[in-house]
């Protein structure tokens, strides 16, 4: 396994642990009906903290651990895999973005389609931008594992 | 019948002194997995990266690589 799919796997993990977290604590906090604005702001601290100091060790660690190819320079199949990953993400976040700006032009009609979720509106368009950056996200990091397990 | 492209990488390092995937890769400058995956046929290279893996062999591409058509 490359320095690079490595550090790909990692920010994988760590994207998909931290984010899982924070929504199982707003989601144990709507269950003790106690979801309010400080709890979700203090949660989201939280998720962007461990999400800065976890990719800077992971970072440190695949580096101890490949020392060897720790500065190495991405090459050009290591550009088109990245592109490609990025190609199909982008799809997935031009969807959410849409999803936001519909959010926000038709409140009435929304509130019909996600009426689940009790939340003012400024911070659920913001829920949805983190859930879609944060599925594209995974998905431009699965892309490119799977470019780099199956070939390019 | 399609056409592929397929190379004779592993037998040109063979045939210079067993050159390693890893000297191939420093001297090209790119990871060895590219290097296995360009000689798996899994990754087609760019025209210079197939120019510089001739001149390491000093040869022409056409001795390294081949557009052809597969047997099935």
């Amino acid at each position: 396994m490359s320095y690079k799919e490595r550090s790909i796997w990692g920010s994988l993990a760590a994207l998909i642990y931290i984010w899982f977290d924070y929504f199982s604590g707003m989601n144990q906090l709507y269950g003790a009906q106690s979801l309010t604005i400080d709890s979700i702001n203090e949660l989201l601290l939280d998720a962007v903290i461990m999400t800065i100091v976890i990719e800077v060790l992971l970072q440190i660690v695949v580096a101890i651990i490949d020392h060897k190819d720790a500065n190495y320079d991405e090459d050009e199949r290591d550009k088109l895999i990245t592109l490609h990953g990025c190609n199909n993400a982008y799809y997935f976040l031009l969807v959410g973005a849409h999803l936001a700006v519909f959010y926000i032009v038709f409140p009435t009609l929304s509130s019909y389609i996600f009426p689940f979720i009790d939340l003012p509106n400024g911070y659920f368009v913001l829920h949805l931008i983190i859930v879609f950056t944060l599925l594209s996200e995974i998905i431009r990091l699965a892309t490119q594992i799977r470019y780099y397990r199956r070939g390019f | 019948m399609a056409k592929v492209i397929s190379n004779n990488i592993r037998r040109l390092r063979f045939d210079h002194d067993e050159m390693t995937q890893k000297m191939l890769a420093d001297t090209i400058r790119v990871s060895r997995q590219t290097v296995v995956a360009i000689e798996k046929g899994k990754y087609s290279p760019s025209l210079e990266v197939a120019f510089k893996i001739a001149d390491v062999f000093n040869t022409s591409l056409d001795k390294v690589f081949q557009y052809q058509e597969t047997a099935e």
